[in-house]
Order: structure tokens, then sequence, then C-alpha cells
């Protein structure tokens, strides 16, 4: 046990490499869906009828899929239609792909119970299109989503993991090559979790803080 | 794509659903058992049962089946494929589960815990008489949506060879070498399963959801 | 119904005329037809449901109207001119920027401070200059007696203080006319007389101002016309001493008797 932990400290920066990985794919990738998602949350919320029942129909779809099915379809079957990407491009493109579609659906849930009232004011007093959304829906949707953003941004890191299957180096995936290397199993893969488990705790961690500066906002 | 490919795709969720239904038959009993653990306040256990499931729910399955496949063995227990698929999904399945049941068993009233003890009832004969039938209509429609994710999250046993439906499509894919069929055939499997689970969960929500709900 | 403005030449600041809504079947505006002229207070009263509070959202065109036509300030709203093509919501907002509106539940913005709701719509809409909307903002929030609440969150203000903030937020608009939708009725009635004075103020200093309002008080000392609808129609009008002393019609005889002894 002890040659097995030296053994991963002597290994720690492909750990932290991996870990590097996973956050930088978790953060990069959920930012973005959360930009999309509010895109698409405008769709589902659209007041022409094919626009919002179009925008519903890929949401519901999306969510259907596995995300691993999603990444084998970004990674194996866009190459058909002529777009390639690396292993950790596509992975990215899937995290994106995928995620926009819960995070449209979270963004559309909090909107649809949200006072109409407030929006109201905003349009009386001369907000209108873009900037009516900007400045006064989005900013009270965002403080009411953040836990739930958060939740799904712990569903993006533990996602990652299933990249280690078209071999992205994220967490999971130095592990593995750590383990196959040393036979170390039970060290390495309790490192990674423990690992996981910390970030999913920085995560909370930024929720708190986001719910504190919220509750004085509604 | 032949015929012969779209039945291994079959058997693929064959093997999909029966795994899956392994873990929810084995991690829905857990989760309760965890719940009330935590529930009772038992010592040692409960804080336990607190630090499991918080681990959990932030280890990815992916990881969660590799360490389960590889590390068991190096601690003297034998596991094949299938049945470290089945942990797998169980002890995942089993946190979140443990916090379904334990929000449905917060919010159940304590009046009528108090009025069954008035009868004389003991603890065991509350929870099994007056508590469980109500909380599992409570907690169905949670349930269900977990199983839900659970059918989703099922695919991270493809990591260590179990030919479920996605593995099955990328092996047919590697053989036709084209992978964009069965890719569709699988996705499209998918969408069927998780329709049905959100087929019953909305039934389930209407059967129960109001009816077994905290009042 | 034209009623010319009373005391000057120009076109009013709020005419209304012939303005029909329906609900389906349900009439809520049967052909109502009013002016405010500048500088005039004019209250609007009447039972719930009589059509009130949607006159003053058809004002601001957060409904549209079936039919009949808004002028402010002699422009029309919600329509282009030539009298037939909507107004897209650009051209709406440009003059919906020209009132002010207080709300009956106040609805600010609870994600900003007392200050940002007020400098919010001055700055992004209107395009001011920041430091002289902030100054002004600081001004209108001694006006209200507000001044120490400038950097806290609406959810941290009780009623009168939210409506208030609410009164300052519309007036930061410089105004052509303001819009009172029953700015008091959310209130406990112990917090209803802070607002009134500070209504009581505006009216006195000269604003143009349309409440609706079932502050019977506020009505009979402060308005220069009060007008009484009913079943989505005005019933009658007049000047307050006339109104409430000497009723015309039996319909506001009644409403009198219940609203005013109550």
């Amino acid at each position: 046990m002890i040659r097995d932990v030296s053994l991963i400290w002597q290994n720690a920066d492909r750990l932290l490499d991996g870990l590097t990985n996973t956050v930088i794919l978790s953060l990069v990738g959920a930012t973005l869906a959360l930009v999309f998602g509010a895109l698409v949350a405008i769709a589902l919320m659209a007041s022409n009828r094919a626009v919002r029942l179009t925008s519903r129909g890929l949401v519901d779809l999306m969510r259907c899929v596995p995300f691993l099915m999603l990444v084998y379809l970004v990674y194996y079957g866009l190459p058909r239609l002529g777009l390639r990407f690396d292993s950790w491009t596509a992975g990215l493109v899937a995290i994106v792909i995928y995620n926009t579609a819960y995070m449209a659906e979270i963004i559309r849930g909090i909107w649809s119970r949200l006072e109409r009232e407030t929006i109201e004011a905003g349009i009386a007093f001369g907000f209108h299109g873009w900037k009516l959304v900007a400045r006064i829906v989005m900013p009270q949707i965002f403080l009411a989503a953040a836990p739930m953003i958060g939740n799904q941004l712990i569903q993006i890191i533990k996602d990652t993991a299933f990249l280690t299957i078209i071999a992205v180096p994220e967490l999971t995936h130095a592990a593995n090559s750590i383990q196959a290397q040393y036979f170390i199993p039970f060290a390495t893969f309790l490192s990674a979790v423990l690992l996981y488990w910390a970030l999913c705790m920085v995560v909370e961690l930024g929720v708190f803080v986001v719910e504190r500066i919220a509750e004085k906002r509604r | 794509m032949t015929f012969n490919a779209f039945l291994s795709l079959l058997h693929g969720a064959g093997v999909t659903v029966s795994v899956s239904m392994a873990g929810i038959a084995l991690g829905v009993p857990f989760g309760l058992v965890l719940a009330l653990l935590r529930w009772r306040r038992v010592p040692l256990l409960a804080p336990l049962t607190t630090v499991y499931v918080s681990l959990l729910r932030s280890t990815p399955a992916v990881t969660l089946c590799l360490l389960i496949f590889f590390a068991l063995p190096v601690i003297g227990i034998e596991i094949d494929a299938l049945s470290a698929a089945i942990a797998t999904l169980a002890l995942n399945t089993a946190a979140f589960n443990c916090e379904i049941w334990r929000s449905g068993l917060t919010s159940f009233p304590r009046e009528q815990v108090e009025a069954a003890r008035t009868f004389g009832m003991s603890g065991t004969l509350i929870f099994r008489r007056i508590i469980f039938p109500q909380l599992w209509r409570t907690c169905l429609p949670a349930l269900v949506n977990e199983m839900t994710l659970l059918i989703k999250s099922s695919t991270a046993i493809a990591v260590i060879g179990v030919a479920e439906i996605t593995r099955a499509a990328i092996r047919i894919g590697a053989q036709t070498y084209d992978p964009l069929p069965p890719m569709l055939v699988a996705t499209g499997i998918y969408v069927v399963l998780v329709l049905v689970f959100v087929g019953i969960q909305r039934l389930t929500e209407r059967l129960y959801g109001q009816a077994g709900g905290a009042r | 119904m034209t009623e010319a403005a009373t005391e000057t030449r120009d076109p009013p600041v709020l005419e209304i005329s012939g303005l029909t809504k329906t609900f389906g079947d349900r009439i809520v505006l049967d052909g109502v037809s009013l002016s405010v002229a500048r500088g005039q207070t004019v209250c609007l009263l009447g039972p719930s449901g009589s059509g009130k509070s949607t006159l003053l959202r058809c004002v601001n065109w957060l409904e549209t109207p079936d039919q009949g036509a808004i002028y402010l300030s002699g422009e029309r709203m919600g329509i282009r001119k030539g009298g037939v093509v909507p107004m897209g919501n650009g051209e709406l907002a440009r003059l919906r920027m020209r009132m002010g509106t207080v709300f009956q539940h106040f609805n600010l913005w609870p994600h900003m401070s007392v200050l940002q709701n007020i400098i919010e719509a001055p700055i992004h809409v209107q395009k001011r200059r920041r430091d002289e909307v902030i100054a002004e903002a600081e001004a209108l929030l001694e006006n209200v007696g507000l001044s120490d609440k400038r950097d806290a969150f609406p959810s941290r203000l009780s009623g009168g203080q939210k409506q208030r903030v609410g009164i300052a937020r519309a007036l930061a608009m410089k105004p052509e006319l303001l819009l009172f939708d029953e700015p008091t009725s959310a209130l406990d009635p112990e917090l209803v007389g802070e607002v009134i004075a500070v209504m009581k103020t505006l009216s006195q200093g000269g604003s143009t101002m349309l409440v609706v309002t079932h502050e019977m008080g506020f009505a009979r000392e402060t308005a220069d016309k009060v007008v009484l609808m009913d079943a989505g129609r005005i019933v009658e009008e007049g000047e307050p001493e006339v109104f409430f002393g000497r009723p015309k019609t039996e319909r506001a005889r009644q409403f009198l008797q219940r609203y005013v002894s109550a």
C-alpha cells in the first residue's frame, strides 16, 4: 500500500495533467453550453410556433440520447459528413452540443416561472428585444438558476470521464494509463475518485456563494 | 447495415436493459437502506452513509466501473465484467435513490407517526404498515426519473468490454467501415427506451404524484 | 366624446378616443374616451373589474386595444402614421420611454439595487449620461425620503418603501405623463399614507398624472378631474367637488355610498 501511494506520488503530474484537462473541458464546455443554451431557450420561448416546436423537438431528442452515444456520433460519425476533429475537440464539441439542450431546458423552466410583472415593467420603461432579455430577463434567470447550473456542471465533470473511451487525456484516462503501467488500480482510481469529489465540492461551494448573493435579490 | 448487424444491436439493447434492470433491482432497495440509516441517525453508519452518497454522486460511472473491475481482483475478489457492470450501476444509482427516499422520509407527516405510536405500534411496524405504503408512492416518480438517467449512464459499462448498445454499434461500424448507420439505429433504440421510461414516469406521476404527496 | 384641454391650446398630453378591448367574448373596454391636459391629475375610479387597469395597460400598449386611438402629446400610440400598420417594438419603446409607470405590485427588478432600479432605463433606454442620471436619481431618492436605501435590494424594503422607489424610478424617465395603477392597493393600510404624500407633492408640483385608485381622499383633495368607470364605460366625469358632492348619475351615487363610507 505504501508502495502504491509513493508510485501515485511519483506520477502525480500525470494525474494533475488529466485533472487540468477535465477542468478545462468542463469549464469551457459548460460556458459555451450556457451561452448557446440561453439562445436556444429564447427559441423555446419564441412566439413563433414553428421555431418553438422545432427547438422543443431537438432539445427533447438530445435529452433522450446517452452522452457517450453523442460522443461517438461526433467522433466517428461526423467525419463521414466531412467534419473531422481530433479526439479532444470532438469531446468538447460533444459536451457543448449535449449540454446546450440541458442548459436551455434549465433556463426555459425558470424563465416560464419568472414573474411576468418585472418583465412587463421593463417593457413599460421602454426596454425591448435583445436589451430586455439581456438586462431584465437573463440576470434574474441566472441568479435563480445557479443551483441547477451547478448541478449540470457536476454532471458535465462526470461526463468528461466518458471521453477516455475516445482517448481524450482527461483524469480517468490518466488514471487508467498509470494503473495499466504499474498494476496499482485501487490506489490510482481511488485517487481519481477523490479528485472528482474535490472538484464537485468546489462547484458546490461556488453555488453556495452565488446563492448567498441571490438570496438578497429576490 | 445488414439484418445481422441490426440483430446484434438488438442484442446490445437486451444487455443494456437487463444490466440496468439488475442495477435498479439492487440499487433501489440499497438506497432505501442507506436513507433509513441516515433518517434514524444510526451512530457511525449514518455519517458513513453521508460520505458514501456525497462521494458516489461525484464519481463518474466510467471511473467507478474501472475501479470495481480492476481493483476488486487486486484485493482478492474475482469479478467478471458483467457483475462489475451491475455492481457499478447499483452502487451509483443507490446514492441518488438514497436522496430520493430520504427527502420522502423527511417530508413524511410527523403526526401520523405519533398517532401510530399512541396505538402502541413499534418502530418497524410503523415503518412497514404506515410509512412505507405511502412513501413508495411519493417517491416513485422521482425513482423512475432516476432510472431514466441510469439507462443513459449505463453506456459507461462499455469501458470494460460489456457488449451493450454503444459497444455493439462501434463494433458493427468498425466491421463495415460505415459507422454512421449503426450509430443512428443505436440512437433510435435509446430514444425508444428513454421515451418508454418517460411514459412510465408520467403515468406514475398521474397515479401517485398528487395522491401520495406530502399532506 | 372629445373633451378639449381646459387650460392650454397644446394637444393634451394624453388623448384616448373610442377605445374598445375584448378578452374572448368579454368586453372590457367599451368605447372609452378621455383626455389629460398638461399639469392635470386625473383619477380613474370604479369597482374592480370595471376596466380601469386595462385602460392603463392599453395606454402603455401592454395590451393592444381592438379599436380606438391613443395619442401621447398628439402622437398616435401603437400605430404608425397612416393609421394601419402596427408599430414595432422599437417604435413602441420610444413612446413608452416618454411615460412613467407605477405598478400596483411595484414590479421592481429584484436583481438590482434601489439606485440601479432607478438609473437602469434612463441609462440603457434613454441613453443619457451615467453621472448625470445618478445625480438625478440621488436627488429623487432624497425627495421620496429614501436616500439611506440607495444600495439596498428591493426584497429588503417595506411595501411603502418599494412603492416610493417605484415612483422615483418612473420620475427618473422625466416622463411627460405618469401612470399610476392602483399604487396603494397592495400596501398595508399604515403604509398607504407615505405613498399618497409623495403623489400629492408630485401633483402639486405640476406633474401630469393619470391615477387608477381606490383612495377617495386622494381623489377628492388632489384630482383636477375624477372619472368613474363601470363595466368598461365611463359613467361620469367631472371636478371632484361636483363628483363627490353632487353626483349626476345614479351609478355614481351607488358607488360613492359603498366606497366612501367604507
